[in-house]
C-alpha cells in the first residue's frame, strides 16, 4: 500500500497559445485540457483564472442637476484587467471561503481594483493609516458597476460549472473571448482545491495579437500618426474625385 | 460578412457600413451638407467606440464632399473666393475645438457637451428652416406672391472694416462675419464630429444672403477643407481614425453623393429644406432626449486611454 506517495498535483496545456487577430476575427474560444494526479482520491475543485492585459479603467455616474441627466467627475479605477474569467466545476463560494478567494483574485468580486486617486490615509478614532476613499459609502457601487458593465460587454465572466470533469481526474474548460477582447499577453491560472485550500497550481500564457493587415494598420497608426492621417485623409480625397470622375461620363 | 476593424477594434458588418455610408452620402450630397449628425449617432449605435466613430467620419465626410463638390463646381455653382474666407476660419476653430474637445473628455463632460450641442443646434436650426421652407410651400400651393425679399442684410454687415468682393455670389461684404463664421463651425465639427453643413448651409442663406445656387456647392468647399483638418489632427493627436471603417463608409458615400446631387436639381429648393429640416430636428430631439429620461444604468464607463 503507498501511504506516502506523491502530493496531489495538477496540470494542464491551452489547445492554442497564440490567438490570431485578422479581418474575420469574430472572437475566439480557447480549449484548455487539464488532468488531476490524486492518488488519495481525496474530493477535488478546479479553478481556471485567465486574466488579460491591464488597463485602468474611467467610470463616471448619472446624476440629476435640475432635472437633467449629466455625467459625475469620472473615477478612475485601476488594477482591473482588460479580460478576466474565472471558470470552476462548482460555484467559487462553494470551493472555498472568502478570505482565500480574496487573496487569490479569483471571482469578479475579488479582482484587485481600486481608485486610487481617491484615496488617502488618515488617522480615525485613534487608529492610524486608516484608508478613506472619497467615494464614500458608494464606493462598492462604482467598484460593482465597473464589474457589471464589463461583464455586460463580455469581458468578464464567472461561470460556475465552466470546469467540466470528463474523466476520471481529466477535465476540459472552454474560454470564450469576445471580438472586443484586449490584444496582448493572458495568463491563465489552473489552481486545484482541496477542503477548501489550493493545494497546486500551473500557469499558462495566451498571446493574442493581430496579425497581417490588421496588424500593419495599427502599427502605423500608432507608430506614425502623422503619415497614417493623411494618407487616409488622401485616400478619402482621391476615393471622392474618382467617383466623380466615374459618373461624369454616363 | 463581418470584418474586424483594427483600430476600433470591434467586429462590425460591412455591407451594412457600406449602404450606411450610401444612404448618407445620397443625403450629403442632395442637400449639401457633410451628413456627419446623422452617421455619428449611428456608428455609435452599432458599437463603435464614439471617439473613433468621430475621427473617422470625418474621412467621410471628406470624401463625399470631395465627390459632390466637383458635381458642383461643372455647374459653376461654388464661391471659390467665399468658400476659401470661410475655410480660413476653419482651420482656426477646427484647432480650437479639437483642444477644447480632449479637455472636456478629461473632465468627463464630453457627452452632456456633445448632448448639449446636438439638442440645442439641430432644433433651433431645424425648427427655422422648417417654419421659413412650408411658409415658402404654402404661399406657392395658395398662389400667393412670395413677400417682397427683405434684401437688406442686417446692417451690421456692412458696417465692418476689410470688405471684400465675391462676384459669384454678388456679395461685398466684410470678411469678419465669414471668418467668424467658419471658425464656429470648425469649433462644432470638432466637437461634435460633423462637417457643421447644418449650421453653414442656413447661416449663408439667411445672414449672409448669398445666392441660393451658390450655397450648397460653397458649403461643401468649406466642409472638405475643416474635414481634412480634423481628420489628420485626429489620426496624429489621439490616434482614433480608422481607416477600414473610413473606407467602407466612403465606397458608399462616394456614390450616394453623386445620386444625391444629381437628384437635389430636381425638386424645388423650399421643398428640400423642409425635408432637410424634419432630419434636423428629428436627429437633434433623439440626441437630446437622453438629457432628460432616467438612464436604465446609473454608470458609464469611458476609455481608460487618453488619447
Amino acid at each position: 500500500m503507498a501511504v506516502d506517495a506523491a502530493p496531489p498535483a495538477i496540470s494542464a496545456a491551452l489547445t492554442e497559445t497564440t490567438v490570431h487577430v485578422s479581418s474575420d476575427f469574430r472572437g475566439a474560444s480557447i480549449v484548455l485540457y487539464g488532468a488531476v494526479f490524486e492518488p488519495d482520491s481525496r474530493p477535488s475543485d478546479v479553478v481556471v483564472i485567465v486574466r488579460g492585459p491591464e488597463e485602468p479603467v474611467r467610470i463616471a455616474r448619472k446624476m440629476r442637476v435640475a432635472g437633467l441627466w449629466l455625467n459625475s467627475r469620472p473615477v478612475v479605477f485601476q488594477g482591473a484587467p482588460g479580460f478576466y474569467i474565472a471558470a470552476s466545476n462548482r460555484p467559487l463560494g462553494e470551493i472555498a471561503n472568502f478570505g482565500t478567494l480574496r487573496r487569490l483574485g479569483a471571482g469578479v468580486d475579488h479582482l484587485p481594483i481600486r481608485a486610487p486617486a481617491e484615496q488617502r490615509v488618515e488617522t480615525r478614532y485613534g487608529v492610524r493609516d486608516v484608508v478613506v476613499s472619497s467615494l464614500g459609502a458608494d464606493y462598492y457601487d462604482w467598484r460593482q458597476a465597473v464589474v457589471r458593465l464589463k461583464q455586460k460587454a463580455g469581458l468578464y465572466d464567472e461561470d460556475g460549472r465552466g470546469v467540466r470533469f470528463v474523466d476520471r481526474g481529466l477535465f476540459r474548460a472552454e474560454i470564450a473571448l469576445p471580438a472586443g477582447a484586449p490584444t496582448g499577453v493572458y495568463r491563465a491560472d489552473i489552481l486545484l482545491f482541496q477542503d477548501g485550500k489550493p493545494v497546486s497550481g500551473r500557469v499558462r500564457t495566451l498571446t493574442v495579437e493581430k496579425v497581417g493587415l490588421e496588424r500593419t494598420l495599427y502599427l502605423w497608426a500608432h507608430n506614425r500618426p502623422w503619415s497614417y492621417g493623411l494618407a487616409s485623409v488622401v485616400l478619402a480625397l482621391a476615393a471622392g474625385w474618382a467617383a466623380s470622375a466615374a459618373f461624369r461620363r454616363d | 460578412m463581418d470584418i474586424y476593424l483594427p483600430i476600433a477594434e470591434v467586429s462590425v458588418n460591412a455591407p451594412l457600413l457600406v449602404a450606411l455610408g450610401l444612404a448618407v452620402g445620397f443625403i450629403s450630397g442632395m442637400f449639401g451638407i457633410g451628413g456627419g449628425f446623422l452617421m455619428t449617432p449611428m456608428l455609435v449605435f452599432l458599437g463603435i467606440p464614439p471617439a473613433v466613430a468621430v475621427a473617422s467620419m470625418s474621412n467621410h465626410v471628406a470624401a463625399s464632399s470631395m465627390s459632390s463638390v466637383i458635381a458642383y463646381g461643372r455647374r459653376r455653382a461654388v464661391d471659390l473666393r467665399m468658400g476659401g474666407v470661410l475655410a480660413a476660419g476653419g482651420v482656426v476653430g477646427a484647432f480650437l475645438g479639437v483642444e477644447l474637445f480632449r479637455l472636456l473628455r478629461l473632465l468627463g463632460q464630453a457627452d452632456l457637451v456633445v448632448s448639449v450641442s446636438y439638442l440645442v443646434f439641430l432644433s433651433i436650426i431645424g425648427g427655422l428652416m422648417l417654419t421659413e421652407s412650408l411658409g415658402a410651400i404654402l404661399r406657392r400651393r395658395r398662389g400667393e406672391p412670395n413677400p417682397p425679399r427683405r434684401d437688406r442684410r442686417p446692417p451690421w454687415l456692412y458696417g465692418l472694416p476689410l470688405k471684400m468682393r465675391f462676384p459669384r455670389s454678388r456679395l461685398y461684404i466684410s470678411v469678419i462675419p465669414p471668418l467668424v463664421l467658419g471658425a464656429f463651425v470648425g469649433v462644432l465639427s470638432a466637437i461634435m464630429g460633423v462637417g457643421g453643413g447644418f449650421v453653414l448651409v442656413p447661416a449663408m442663406v439667411y445672414i449672409l444672403r448669398m445666392p441660393a445656387g451658390v450655397v450648397v456647392g460653397t458649403s461643401l468647399l468649406q466642409i472638405i477643407v475643416t474635414a481634412v483638418l480634423t481628420g489628420v489632427l485626429q489620426a496624429g493627436r489621439n490616434q482614433t481614425v480608422d481607416i477600414v471603417l473610413a473606407t467602407l463608409l466612403l465606397l458608399g458615400g462616394i456614390v450616394g453623393a453623386q445620386y444625391g446631387a444629381r437628384a437635389s436639381a430636381r425638386f424645388r429648393a423650399e421643398e428640400l429644406r423642409a425635408v432637410l429640416a424634419l432630419i434636423v430636428l428629428f436627429v437633434g430631439l433623439r440626441m437630446g432626449l437622453g438629457l432628460f429620461i432616467a438612464p436604465e444604468e446609473p454608470f458609464v464607463l469611458m476609455s481608460g486611454r487618453l488619447g
